[in-house]
């Protein structure tokens, strides 16, 4: 049995590698069949905002990417409420809202935890 | 440089035979780099180099073998979106001969 | 199940302690490098009631004082500590 993981992904989605680099870690692990989740954090919320323009900044959509984390079987896929409600974001349809006491118990559940 | 000559245009692509640029593809390009994977289009074929278009257009991303079946099985039905069905029309490699010749990169998340 | 959560920047400039302290559990423990050292003047870390760990050189490095509420441990013992937890996750 392969250990599961955790990603936390807490960077906004335009200010650097991180939030790309927090997928690709866990498409990677997808791909691999591992026992993977993905938690949105901090700024990492603003991934989940809707009727963003990455043609814009020269990037590739990462909202599309996102979209297609069902077909790569991951299914565990997260955002903190205070982090969201902070920010004055909805929840978003992609990802499950947990507060602060889930997420202690999330992060307890997986094998090993990224934070990027 | 590696290209691709297609009527009298010379297509650029990268070191593992792949569309540098996702615009050059049609069918014509299609039908160019199957002949220089020796593989025959049959419509079976042309019905999957699409639906990766259509998979590129929605998620931006190539997808490894497993999305791919599993988009396939959404969209064809399960008779087609198995691995015995992608195997068989892409000699064994799916996501990889599939999305070059669907004119997509590489998918990186594939060995 | 432990976690060491491990934090290398200044909590005065950003939000990654913050946001630790509120999602770690009860039987977790904080390393504190780098800048992540500075963290022993703030006290959400000192009220949280926390284990608190820091490594001595980036410590001594900055001139901090080691207050009584945490521990300061060298190479080894960083090392020693990510074995005595469950995991590490490091806020990176």
């Amino acid at each position: 049995m392969s250990k599961s993981l955790l990603v936390i992904s807490r960077q906004a989605p335009w200010s650097g590698p991180s939030a790309r680099e927090a997928l690709d870690i866990v498409l990677a692990g997808g791909a691999f069949d591992l026992p993977i989740g993905l938690l949105f954090l901090d700024d990492g919320v603003f991934q989940l905002a809707p009727h963003q323009d990455a043609k814009a900044v020269q990037q590739k959509d990462l909202g599309a990417n996102l979209q297609a984390l069902g077909l790569f079987g991951i299914d565990d896929v997260f955002a903190c409420s205070h982090s969201l409600a902070e920010r004055g974001l909805t929840p978003p349809a992609s990802a499950q809202p947990l507060g602060n006491e889930d997420i202690c118990r999330l992060i307890d559940r997986y094998d090993q935890v990224i934070t990027l | 440089m590696n290209t691709l000559t297609v009527g009298a245009r010379a297509l650029e692509l990268d070191k593992d035979g792949y569309l540098v640029d996702l615009n050059d593809w049609s069918d014509e390009v299609a039908q160019a780099l199957a002949v220089a994977e020796t593989l025959e289009l049959t419509p079976d074929h042309w019905e999957i180099l699409r639906l990766l278009r259509q998979f590129y257009a929605e998620f931006q991303l190539s997808p490894a073998t497993r999305p791919l079946i599993k988009y396939t099985a959404l969209k064809l039905g399960p008779e087609k979106g198995n691995s015995l069905h992608l195997n068989k029309l892409f000699n064994g490699t799916p996501a990889k001969l599939a999305a070059k010749l669907a004119g997509l990169p590489r998918p990186t998340n594939c060995l | 199940m432990s976690t060491l959560h491990v934090l290398s920047h200044s909590p005065f400039t950003d939000s990654r302690l913050d946001s630790c302290l509120r999602l770690c559990g009860r039987e977790d423990a904080i390393l504190l490098c780098g800048d992540g050292a500075y963290g022993l003047h703030s006290p959400a870390l000192h009220t949280k009631g926390v284990k608190v760990f820091v490594l001595a050189e980036d410590m001594q490095a900055r001139n901090l004082l080691l207050p009584d509420w945490a521990d300061s441990v060298d190479y080894p013992g960083f090392v020693q500590l990510s074995i005595d937890y469950d995991k590490v996750n490091t806020w990176l």
